[in-house]
């Protein structure tokens, strides 16, 4: 089985994104919240999922934070974690802390 | 690939279209597209000469072929088709990637299977598929296939790994007589 090794990779295009999506994880308790993706659908996580955007039911969509301190829309962590219960970002088991708006 | 911009393009322009009509798409392959059209955009500036993306059908970005023209290693000079079928349930769902072309190679079976960590939709140890990876991480891990990610100690065409443990330079020919029959410029 070949596996990817997220840590090397090629040319600097690659590497900009990497270090971008770092930084959104450190971003996660700072207070400038709004700047926060989602790593499931890409949106950001103070607006509604790409999901209910797409369904018009944006006043649903809550944000769910785990104990690794990683958050997401709970629509689309609930999507994952029911093939897979981890974390997608720091691959720890998933142990949500809370949600809200 | 130089046409990549354009015809997203019109992949865009026919989606404003369909917008107008009936609202009978299936709301998860609206999902699907939404973030392919995002994710191919960013993919386009960085292919090189050795990884392209042939999109055959702007109305249908959700099957697409890759292709690897390595330019080292035990397959250079050879160029390999994958197509790539994205199912509506991307990005839960990893895409099914099929190698099109013939070859000898440890991790690609004849009839085309491949086994790449990232495409597979359960792991434990993380190096599988997750939401956060993108096509622009299967076309690098497809590519990767060819040069570094080569792996012999887990095969799936155990007779190509048997012979390069038995024989490098029996396995090199084996790779070069598949390479001049299928995989030729
Ligand atoms: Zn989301
Ligand atoms: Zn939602
Ligand atoms: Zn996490």
């Amino acid at each position: 089985m070949s596996k990817i090794d997220d840590t090397r990779k090629g040319d600097t295009s690659n590497e900009q994104l990497f270090t971008l999506k770092k930084w959104n994880a450190v971003a996660v308790w700072s207070w400038d919240v709004e700047c926060d993706t989602c790593a499931i659908c890409r949106v950001q996580v103070m607006d509604a999922c790409l999901r209910c955007q797409a369904d018009n039911k944006q006043d649903g969509c809550v944000v769910v934070w785990g104990e690794c301190n990683h958050s997401f829309h709970n629509c689309c962590m609930s999507l994952w974690v029911e093939q897979n219960n981890r974390c997608p970002l720091c691959q720890k088991e998933w142990v949500i802390q809370g949600t809200g708006k | 690939m130089i046409t990549l911009k354009k015809k997203l393009q019109e992949a865009e322009a026919k989606k404003g279209n369909n917008s107008l009509g009936p609202q009978s798409i299936d709301r998860r392959a609206t999902i699907r597209d939404k973030l392919l059209t995002k994710e191919i955009a960013e993919i386009g500036d960085h292919l090189n000469s050795n990884c392209q993306v042939d999109f055959e059908n702007p109305d249908k970005i959700y099957e697409f072929t890759v292709i690897i023209k390595p330019d080292e290693g035990w397959w250079k000079g050879g160029v390999f088709r994958f197509s790539v079928f994205v199912s509506e349930d991307y990005n839960i769902q990893p895409p099914l990637v099929k190698c099109i072309t013939r070859l000898w190679h440890p991790n690609i079976s004849l009839d085309g299977n491949v086994c790449l960590s990232i495409l597979r939709d359960h792991s434990l140890d993380g190096s599988g598929w997750a939401p956060t990876r993108s096509i622009k991480d299967v076309i690098w891990g497809l590519y990767s296939l060819f040069i570094d990610l080569v792996d012999f100690d887990d095969p799936l065409n155990i007779e190509a790994a048997d012979e390069y443990k038995r024989n490098p330079k029996q396995f090199k020919q084996s790779v070069d007589t598949y390479l001049y029959r299928y995989a030729k410029q």
